[in-house]
């Protein structure tokens, strides 16, 4: 039934009141004057006084709502389908291999951000080294090739692999010879395509040259022991080294492995048990590794074969002649080797000789130490060098002499690095095509008819095989990005092999790897790496005529001595000139020189001082032909009378970050008794002009600050709190402020100055993680690089008993050599003090502390007063002066859209006049506590790693939360070498420093 | 004022013969009321250019980043701070001159205090520049103000000294203004009452209605004393403040207690520096010898004097603290200013801010016009290396040696130095023109008690002791605005 009931809303209704009733006819109660504004007066064009008011603020409101800036449009696509292992904001790991080392790359949304080293790996599994760390950045080079060449002009891959074909059938028909010119290759894919090639055209050969040779190691073994090949080196089995002139830690043979190695008997965990190997170095130039030796002779390049025959003559009791008559030298010599025989098994000489005879002569003192099959492992050799130079040279020959049809280089660029440019372009004018794998259109490859341009790791599979048994597996991490195809591809196109990469290095791995392991190539996907070698060398003997090798060593020294002894290396940064363009390693300083974007002659500030030179100098080094001025560094540590220049510069066709970066010094070297010489006579001069070099420290010495302590490793022994001197042991201090609960987290760390080299691949993981910007050598000269962490090095000079620390007394002392030095490396980052000063002066609250115990920094809120640099008492805030990332006068690589792809989605980047510095990894920590929360667990120790920390080989650094008494770090700070610096000022640091040890002579 | 005169010991603050309340008042409005004369105009055109180049530099600045500066990674702060505190430090001297020297009666103040405190609020502009220019982000620079925002709980930390220097330098430029603005009042409406046209229109407006009514002046007063009495705390805590922002830090070199005192005293030091540099051109230019007389240049002297002493001792004592506190750091610190990289600026601090003023003890020299001109200038030099030294030598080495390094000005630093110094003689030659030099109203009140007219005339009555006149006659001899006839005067009864 209908209701008919009738709700009234007011008495008005009710009653139907006459108002009501006429009002209840129109919408609104009051009316509107519509109708008086839409008639004539209302449009009329006179405007009254008093809306002018009206008008302005109409106006005035109207214009800045139009003058307010449209929201910016960010150029994001959305997946339209979404890949199932995509998830924005989660990053994908995928194994892989860089130079034979097992990585795992870290991905965003499709792009490969970082790369770590694999932990779960065979061999190198702690850490990565710079150049495996900055390689990220290679992939986004905008320097790169985007499509292959023929002539200098782009063209389709059809086109050039047309052109290939026929003229590798040409050279076939004609009977002439197909070569590839590589550096060391080791994959057994690409080798394989190598074959797979050979097949097709039989007359094909593989010549394998590296820019720094160690022919003379494999020529050595090969008379030695039958065994053409380089032995891994175990450095963890040795309590004795005695290093002639090998830069083991650093770019000798496989340094990061060695460092891993070698650390294991010298920190902390190595000291608590007592123990700690001896390192002695003879060296003419100052190494990192020279740097961390316990005991370092300066000698010139010509007495390296003399040492060794003295150090022969002391362990066996022979007397070979040609010994040393260095006076400093004889008496380390003598007292090394009674180390050394006492020490017999786990003790080893290495010489960084690429003559022939001197490393026989190292074989030989070896096998006299038994060294062989315990620390060198001939049976599980290195398989990363194996450039001969000898072949190289019978190519130049044969290309000379136009039996060369084809020439394909790949990864290797002799019109730069070899020593001889002319010799090679010839040779290159006779070949009949000529094709490169480069990427780019570098100083060999512009000088060929094709660039065939290859994908980086990072875009193609592939697999490595550092070391005899271990294979590791390279695996794409996004599509090529430019029209590039990786090598192997191009060459199984050309064998006529017409399958995708991935199916025939599957196919490879299936056939000759995984057969008989039980493990399927999707296992071998996962963990990166699969090790089928034996667990241990075996013992071997060298067969050595000592006599003879002794002899030639005597001639070769005349080749050297007299006059300046020159003695060209490898820059641990930039090793052989292939990363020239990688910017983050052109701005990572030099471990010793902390000189960036430059090489340069460093010789002894005494020498110095008879030329005539002083820092930023310049001098005329002329040797074997050869002649260049080079900006002069006064490098304590070097032996009188020599000079040293690093390779790997003065590239002229990398590209924008390292073209004209340096001066090359390759063609200082010369080819002796069939192997390539580093050493030299030389002559230097002084030369005209002026040339600031670009350093991250220009002083060198500790002033007698307590900042860095050391002890002898017999003091330690004595008194494991030795020298560490903690203030809080002797002082109480008194705080004006509260103490603040920090009830979860404690985030610390603990750095082992004994455990850490200086090698600053944790400056590169940091730059890379934290999009920490490049800024170019002018800005390194006015000291605003922007590194958040810093290595520095401090040198004390020996001068007979006193040990110089100061300035002042290094000026006042006279007849100083400054041969005799002991070099310290600290690594200096945020401390996040507890009491920081730069959190009360910052007048916005722009840094400030967490509960957590990390000292924050909001970008955001920062106006940049750079009161909290000022006030920082360890100067690790780093101010953006300009806006690095998007000014064209700082274009060294990012200005650009595409290379922006390697930032870090994670990591804000930082506008101008913003101050930055370490956070320590707020975002890993964050993502680990997040990653904590979805599993419904507590954190663990171990879950969160700092970026410079994974890329610590060394195991320098350590981090983790105070909180846990059980944490790595906890027992770390309760390590009784443990200091904290600048304690006295009561910043109350949150990381601690070990103390330094070394294990001396004298003591 | 007649019922009670003034002693005749005391030396006369006005000189000149048949000086009326009139002819002081047309002395002093000649600039305003004519057109500029050469010595202006060229002044003006140097000025102004070096006004020009600190909008280029400061432009340039803005535009590129402060990397464009020479600072660097250790040496965050340079010639940015140096000229900030060198500034606010000349300010100085107005504040203490318009309101220390009111509430104590000291009448010689009433002739110099409109130009010293015009150069206070000129100083404290250029001051306040840097304040803004040496910011990373300047276009944000209104956060160092607690002001209530859309950010949430964003707020100020007032633990810092910064916050505390912008409320201390914001609040001195405020009160200097007001202050400086009530004073002239009457002497606009001198202007007014003489102008015509659109110029008495403009003065109408700039003179609040001054009516000169006895109200009116009583109210005046009162309102001067109280804003003396405002600025004094003013004059002791704004660059005890500035001091702050050094003395607070860790960096040895900068943690000092000394520092509040010693930056006080360096500030009049400078500040009367830089009135006697003004003034002395001043007094020649535009023909005030009668009533800035060698009476005030000898005080001014005796002032520099004393606080260049003052600084000089707190100079030792910084040196002797150094090294009875045994800290390393701070022994090295100064160690490192005396003899470092830059012991040259430290030396030349030394020779221009301790020796040099100690010359004016000796009257002669006191007295001599171009030697306390030269002296003046030398002062200022040694303040900025003062600055100069404390900021950048305490940076430049402080704890860790891996970090220490140079600082090398760029262009850029120096012309917006350069140009700072325009612009604040761009501001200074402008208020001249525009508005009277001296106080007019307030020398008037010296004319029947403290003019050497009126005291001639007394002597002439008899009103003193023969001795008495006699050392007045002496003291006379120094004056240059004092001819012989005038002294002769003296002597007739």
């Amino acid at each position: 039934m209908e209701s008919n009931k009738k709700y009234w809303k007011g008495l008005e209704e009710l009653n139907q009141t006459p108002a009501f009733v006429e009002g209840s006819k129109s919408e609104f109660a009051e009316p509107i004057p519509v109708e008086d504004v839409l008639n004539e007066a209302g449009l009329s064009t006179k405007t009254p006084r008093r809306d002018f008011l009206k008008a302005l603020g109409f106006g005035l409101g109207a214009v800045t709502l139009a003058a307010c800036n449209r929201t910016p449009i960010h150029k994001a696509v959305p997946y339209v389908i979404k890949p199932e292992e995509v998830t924005p904001g989660i990053p994908n790991f995928y194994a892989s291999s860089f130079n034979g080392q097992s990585i795992i790359v870290r991905t965003r949304e499709g792009r490969p951000i970082s790369l770590e080293a694999n932990p779960n790996a065979i061999g190198l599994n702690q850490g990565t080294d710079s150049a495996t760390t900055a390689s990220v950045l290679d992939l986004y080079d905008m320097s790169k090739l985007q499509n292959p060449q023929i002539g200098g002009k782009d063209v389709e891959w059809a086109k050039l692999d047309q052109a290939v074909v026929d003229a590798l059938n040409k050279a076939q028909s004609a009977g002439k010879q197909i070569t590839i010119v590589s550096n060391t290759i080791n994959s057994p894919s690409s080798l394989a395509a190598i074959a797979a090639l050979a097949t097709k055209y039989p007359s094909t050969q593989h010549v394998q040259v590296d820019a720094v040779s160690y022919s003379g190691i494999i020529e050595a073994n090969r008379a030695s022991f039958g065994k053409a090949v380089i032995p891994s080196y175990h450095f963890d089995k040795a309590q004795v080294v005695v290093s002639v002139a090998a830069d083991f830690l650093g770019t000798w043979l496989a340094g990061e492995e060695h460092t891993q190695d070698y650390i294991k008997n010298r920190d902390h965990k190595s000291l608590k048990g007592g123990k700690m190997s001896r390192h002695i170095q003879f060296e003419s130039g100052l190494s990192m590794t020279g740097s961390n030796a316990d005991v370092r002779i300066a000698i010139k390049p010509s007495e390296e074969g003399a040492v060794l025959i003295s150090l022969y003559n002391a362990i066996t009791g022979q007397s070979v002649a040609g010994g040393t008559n260095h006076a400093k030298a004889k008496t380390a010599i003598a007292l090394a080797a009674k180390e050394l025989v006492n020490a017999r098994g786990t003790s080893v000489v290495v010489s960084g000789s690429n003559d022939t005879n001197v490393q026989a002569l190292t074989n030989a003192i070896n096998t006299a130490l038994g060294a062989y099959g315990s620390i060198i492992d001939l049976d599980n050799f290195s398989k990363q060098h194996q450039g001969s130079d000898s072949s190289f040279q019978s190519f130049l020959s044969a290309a000379k002499a136009g039996q060369v049809g084809v020439a394909i280089f790949w990864n290797t660029n002799p019109v730069y690095d070899y020593f001889k440019v002319d010799d090679v372009k010839a040779a290159i004018a006779k070949v009949d095509y000529t094709v490169s794998f480069s990427d780019r259109a570098d100083e060999t490859a512009s000088e060929l008819k094709a660039i065939a341009t290859n994908s980086t790791y990072l875009e193609s599979w592939g697999d490595a095989s550092a070391k005899e048994g271990l294979f590791t597996i390279v695996q794409p991490t996004i599509n090529p990005v430019f029209n590039t195809r990786q090598a192997e591809q191009s060459l199984i196109n050309w064998a006529g092999v017409n399958k995708p990469i991935h199916d025939f290095v599957k196919e490879n791995w299936e056939a000759n790897i995984l057969a008989g392991t039980g493990k399927a190539w999707k296992d071998v996907l996962q963990q990166g790496f699969i090790y089928k070698g034996s667990a241990t060398g075996s013992a071997y003997t060298a067969n050595v005529d000592v006599n003879a090798a002794a002899a030639a060593i005597a001639t070769d020294a005349k080749r050297i001595a007299g006059g300046v002894e020159l003695k060209v290396y490898e820059s641990p940064n930039i090793r052989d000139g292939r990363w020239a363009n990688n910017a983050y390693l052109q701005e990572l300083p030099d471990p010793v020189s902390k000189v960036t974007w430059d090489n340069f002659a460093a010789i002894n500030p005494a020498d110095a001082e008879e030329l005539g030179v002083k820092e930023t100098g310049k001098v005329t080094v002329e040797a074997n032909g050869y002649k260049v001025d080079l900006p002069v560094l006064l490098q304590p540590g070097q032996a009188r009378g020599t000079v040293s220049v690093a390779v790997g510069y003065g590239r002229t066709k990398v590209g924008k970050a390292g073209n004209n970066v340096g001066v090359n010094a390759y063609p200082f070297a010369s080819l002796v008794n069939g192997t390539i010489q580093f050493s030299a006579k030389a002559s230097v001069s002084k030369a005209s002009g002026i040339y600031e070099l670009a350093q991250t420290q220009t002083h060198h010495t500790i002033e007698g600050r307590n900042i860095i302590r050391e002890t002898s490793f017999a003091n330690y022994l004595k008194d494991p709190n030795s020298e560490s001197g903690r203030f809080s042991d002797t002082h109480q201090t008194y705080d004006l402020w509260n103490k603040f609960e920090q009830p979860g987290h404690r985030w610390v760390m603990a750095i082992d100055l004994n455990a850490c080299t200086g090698c600053g691949a944790c400056i590169v993981a940091c730059n890379v993680e934290n999009n920490v910007p490049v800024v170019g050598r002018d800005e390194v000269r006015r000291r605003r690089e922007m590194h958040w962490l810093r290595i520095d090095r401090y040198y004390t000079l020996n001068a007979g008993d006193s040990k110089l620390t100061k300035e002042k007394e290094i000026a006042k002392a006279d007849g100083l050599d400054y041969e005799d030095v002991t070099v310290v490396y600290q690594p200096m980052l945020c401390q996040h003090c507890e009491h920081a000063p730069c959190e009360t002066v910052c007048p916005v609250l722009a840094t400030v502390h967490s509960s957590e115990g990390l000292n924050h920094m909001a970008y955001n809120r920062c106006f940049g007063t750079r009161y909290c640099a000022n006030n920082c008492p360890y100067k690790v805030r780093r101010f953006n002066w300009f806006n690095y990332w998007n000014d064209s006068r700082f274009d060294n690589y990012l200005n650009n859209e595409f290379t922006q792809l390697v930032l870090n989605p994670d990591v804000t980047t930082r506008s101008r006049g913003v101050m930055e510095k370490c956070s320590m990894c707020i975002q890993r920590i964050q993502a680990g506590k997040l990653q904590a929360k979805v599993e419904n667990r507590k954190v663990k120790d171990g879950d969160i790693h700092m970026a410079c920390q994974a890329a610590c080989s060394a195991n320098a650094i350590i981090f983790g939360d105070a909180n846990d008494p059980e944490s790595e770090v906890s027992k770390a700070l309760r390590n009784e070498r443990i200091y904290y610096v600048l304690e006295e000022i009561n910043v109350q640091p949150n990381i601690g420093y070990m103390t330094k040890v070394r294990n001396t002579f004298e003591a | 004022m007649s019922s009670h005169n003034e002693s005749i010991l005391r030396e006369p603050l006005i000189t000149g013969k048949d000086i009326t309340y009139a002819k002081i008042t047309d002395d002093i409005l000649l600039p305003v009321e004519n057109k500029p004369n050469k010595a202006w105009w060229i002044g003006f055109t140097v000025a102004a250019l070096g006004a020009m180049l600190w909008v280029v530099s400061v432009g340039y600045t803005f535009w590129t980043g402060i990397g464009a500066w020479g600072l660097n990674k250790t040496v965050g702060w340079a010639w940015d701070i140096t000229d900030f505190v060198w500034w606010v430090g000349i300010g100085h001297a107005g504040t203490l001159i318009s309101a220390v020297l009111l509430i104590f009666r000291q009448n010689w103040r009433n002739s110099i205090n409109r130009s010293a405190e015009a150069m206070t609020i000129f100083a404290v502009i250029c001051a306040a520049t840097y304040v803004v220019a040496h910011m990373g982000r300047p276009w944000l620079a209104y956060w160092i103000f607690p002001l209530p925002n859309q950010f949430g709980s964003l707020w100020v930390n007032f633990n810092s000294p910064l916050v505390w220097d912008a409320f201390a330098i914001s609040t001195y430029f405020t009160v200097s203004l007001v202050f400086w603005y009530c004073g002239l009042l009457p002497d606009i409406a001198s202007v007014r009452d003489r102008a015509s046209g659109v110029k008495k229109r403009v003065y109408s407006i700039l003179s609040f209605g001054w009516n000169g009514s006895v109200k009116t002046w009583q109210r005046f007063e009162i309102v001067s004393l109280i804003l003396a009495g405002i600025s004094t705390p003013l004059v002791l805590s704004v660059h005890t403040i500035v001091s702050m922002d050094f003395a607070t830090s860790v960096i040895p070199g900068w943690h000092t207690t000394i520092f509040p005192p010693y930056f006080v005293a360096g500030a009049i030091f400078s500040g009367f520096a830089m009135v006697q540099t003004l003034l002395l051109v001043l007094r020649k230019v535009m023909n005030f010898e009668d009533y800035i007389t060698m009476f005030h240049i000898e005080a001014m002297n005796k002032i520099i004097m004393t606080t260049g002493s003052i600084v000089g001792i707190a100079y030792l004592t910084e040196l002797f603290i150094a090294w009875y506190s045994g800290s390393e750091y701070e022994m090295y610190a100064f160690a490192n200013r005396v003899a470092g990289p830059y012991a040259w600026a430290y030396w030349a601090m030394m020779t221009c801010n301790v020796i040099s003023p100690q010359l004016f003890w000796f009257k002669k020299i006191r007295t001599s016009i171009p030697i306390s001109w030269v002296l003046s200038i030398v002062v200022n030099i040694g303040m900025w290396f003062e600055r100069f030294v404390i900021i950048v030598t305490s940076l430049h080495r402080d704890y860790l040696p891996s970090s220490w390094a140079m600082f090398y000005p760029t262009w850029v630093d120096v012309g917006i130095f350069v140009g700072s110094i325009g612009l604040f003689f761009t501001l200074f030659l402008l208020f001249l023109r525009f508005l009277p030099g001296i106080a007019i109203a307030e020398v008037k009140l010296l004319l029947k008690s403290s003019s050497l007219q009126h005291k001639t005339k007394l002597v002439k009555e008899g009103a003193f002791p023969e001795e008495q006149v006699e050392y007045f006659r002496d003291s006379l001899e120094k004056y240059d605005s004092v001819t012989e006839s005038d002294i002769k005067a003296l002597h007739q009864k």
